[in-house]
């Protein structure tokens, strides 16, 4: 019988691609033209999302306009740079004035974390006071201990995300800045997608904004009677990847070019309000939140694609403390395993402190079960602080981590050995009170007690 | 055993938190929340569950559902990320812990108890954890290689360069003025009530802390204002 599509009954089209497919010849602007408009209907970031997904700024405006809040803006002095999220909304980075939101499982778990940030921050030529602040006058945002525990509840959570953003918002005053000078950076994941989360909450609920409002009173925390929020919560990862050009143009020292790396992203970053995490056409088609990957090949290494990419650490806030069973497994199994057989990595890099701290610290307790996995694990900005040579242990502060990041500073080209020597020598220093900040030390004492 | 009634009670707490339509807006089955749950594959856990019960309204069974089940999700959210409905199982647990916590629920102090330490750190001081708390001697599953330069750790937390980590007992130094307003906070959300209901001993010794610490506000503020008086 003869094919009705084609008489002639000749072979054509390629293999794989059923039996009338041709290649079109077509130029690719001829091509995209052509195919344009399915790229409108699937591609998610153009798709209309109509009552499903709101975009929660476009309210703030509108509660702003009423008189009800106080928006604190990302203006021009602070050198906003555009990315795109999810759903292809824009979403303005911050580059400088940045009032540095810390994080206790960072700070007192991993310290490289934030030294790495401040150091890349320096080196770039921010001057501390002028282009970011890092004070005492914060708490954490007390998530960690809600998703873990139960105590605490929108209120509480709530009322911490105003008091801490409302100091971000007045923390200029006492170097004679205006309010709103500095623009908060916050370095947790989960405190990141928490007060996004409760910003949500705050935006939608006359009655919660209420009920906050009586707290922040009496703490002496409104300005002119109205509660500030943020314009735009940003992660610190997001300022890392919109700068990721310039850290790699500007400070990069070592060829990362045959490190092998894969990343971990943190559920906090991409899963919670999922809808404000950045996803860039240049990172992995913008098919994956672009951060941590963003900086990882902006250096020029080598990131690798493994099969249980999306799924979490195994922190579990409660587990990794009172049921820690669950998490050596999860992080074993499905994490560390993963990467070094199938992915054969040199180093795994994500972008949250909870990460960091379980696939770190959860390596060593798979011999009980003949589970010989290893994996250096790190900060995309420890990574990226190590290729522009931070010295590892004084900057990036490796001798916290429990896994092998040895093999990462090596594989770098740079001695361990004498990198802990000099720090062993320094640590003579520092007893004797001879101390090298990143900043002047007097910038963080924010006012009183 | 809770009454019937005491049940109903506890899902309406649950049903009147404000998030609760906000997380949960039907569900077909499909399991998708579970397929991706790393707790599912752990525990006798299932978010597709814990919706399905919440959506029947099944009183005996949410109940059921609070003793244990509850406690296992690993709050990742990634169920709320891959939801079709937009659901999110890890917010409506959230919503059913605090409603456990409210009802003084003996399963949840039970699960609650080996987290008090960082209860007492995180209501006292603002931050969750301190370098103190991550010794090698409380974690030895992590190993001999958890910390790879030896020393005593106020020095070695001294070598940090940056001011406001150069503390042991906090994982940053925190002023005075912020602690007490959190302590406000805590008080004005129902926190310190909370705390009561799950473990008077801990309440008892951060109500003693949180006093000191007011008296030692309360004296600095006195000393600044002689020292302004001086001027």
């Amino acid at each position: 019988m003869t094919n009705p599509t084609n008489p002639t009954d000749e072979p054509r089209g390629i293999a794989g691609h059923g039996a009338f497919f041709q290649p079109t010849n077509l130029s690719p602007e001829e091509a995209e033209r052509a195919t344009d408009w399915v790229r409108k209907r699937v591609d998610r970031r153009t798709v209309d999302l109509g009552e499903r997904m709101d975009d929660v700024r476009e309210h703030m405006w509108e509660l702003e306009k009423e008189g009800e809040i106080i928006v604190h803006r990302v203006t021009d002095a602070h050198e906003p740079r555009m990315v795109k999220t999810l759903f292809g909304w824009d979403k303005k980075i911050p580059t400088t004035r940045l009032w540095h939101h810390k994080s206790c499982g960072q700070c007192g778990n991993i310290p490289g974390y934030p030294t790495s940030l401040l150091w890349t921050m320096n080196g770039l030529g921010m001057a501390p006071g002028r282009d970011y602040l890092d004070e005492t006058d914060q708490t954490s945002c007390t998530a960690w201990n809600y998703h873990g525990s139960g105590i605490g509840n929108v209120e509480s959570l709530a009322a911490v995300f105003l008091r801490n953003f409302h100091q971000a918002y007045v923390s200029g005053k006492r170097l004679g800045h205006d309010a709103g000078y500095f623009f908060p950076l916050v370095h947790c994941g989960t405190s990141f997608g928490n007060y996004k989360e409760i910003r949500k909450y705050l935006i939608e609920s006359a009655e919660l904004r209420e009920r906050v409002k009586k707290i922040l009173a009496k703490l002496g925390r409104l300005v002119d009677g109205k509660i500030v929020i943020p314009e735009e919560v940003v992660h610190y990862s997001e300022w890392v990847h919109v700068m990721r050009k310039d850290i790699a143009a500007k400070l990069q020292k070592y060829d990362v070019s045959k490190m092998r790396v894969v990343v971990h992203m943190a559920c906090h970053y991409s899963k919670m309000v999922h809808e404000d995490a950045i996803y860039d056409p240049e990172v992995l088609g913008g098919n994956r939140a672009a951060t941590a990957t963003g900086i990882a090949m902006a250096l020029g290494a080598q990131v690798i694609d493994y099969s249980t990419w999306y799924d979490c650490c195994g922190f579990g806030f409660r587990h990794i403390i009172s049921e820690r069973e669950f998490t050596r497994s999860f992080t074993i199994d499905r994490k560390i395993k993963i990467a070094q057989v199938e992915a054969k990595a040199d180093v795994m890099l994500t972008n949250d402190t909870g990460c960091v701290t379980t696939m770190d610290k959860n390596q060593w307790i798979g011999k009980a079960h003949e589970q010989q996995y290893s994996m250096p694990i790190m900060a995309d900005i420890q990574f990226a602080a190590l290729a522009c040579g931070a010295d590892p242990l004084k900057i990036v502060q490796l001798q916290w981590h429990a896994s092998p990041c040895e093999d990462v500073v090596e594989k770098m080209g740079i001695s361990w050995a004498e990198s802990k020597k000099r720090f062993e020598e320094y640590l003579e220093q520092v007893k004797a009170g001879k101390i090298e900040y990143l900043y002047d030390p007097k910038l963080a004492m924010s006012m009183v007690a | 055993m809770a009454t019937y009634a005491e049940m109903a009670e506890m899902y309406e707490d649950i049903k009147s938190d404000f998030r609760f339509d906000h997380e949960l807006n039907g569900c077909l089955n499909c399991g998708i929340c579970t397929a991706t749950c790393p707790s599912a594959q752990f525990y006798d856990y299932s978010p597709r569950e814990i919706v399905q019960l919440l959506w029947t309204e099944n009183v005996e069974q949410i109940y059921d559902a609070m003793q244990e089940k509850i406690w296992a999700c690993a709050q990742c959210m990634t169920c709320a990320a891959r939801c079709p409905f937009k659901n999110s199982p890890g917010g409506l647990v959230s919503i059913m812990r605090e409603v456990a916590i409210k009802h003084g629920m003996q399963s949840a102090k039970d699960v609650l108890r080996p987290f008090g330490r960082v209860m007492l750190k995180l209501i006292t001081t603002g931050n969750q954890l301190s370098a103190d708390m991550i010794q090698p001697d409380h974690f030895p599953d992590w190993g001999p290689n958890i910390q790879k330069v030896e020393g005593d750790l106020k020095v070695l937390r001294k070598a940090i360069p940056v001011k406001t980590l150069q503390t042991t007992e906090t994982a940053w130094e925190v002023s005075l003025k912020t602690s007490v307003e959190m302590y406000t906070i805590w008080e004005m959300t129902g926190v310190m009530k909370q705390l009561e209901t799950m473990d008077e001993n801990l309440f008892d010794v951060i109500v003693d802390f949180i006093e000191e610490k007011r008296e030692d506000y309360e004296d600095w503020l006195e000393e600044h204002a002689d020292e302004k008086n001086d001027d």
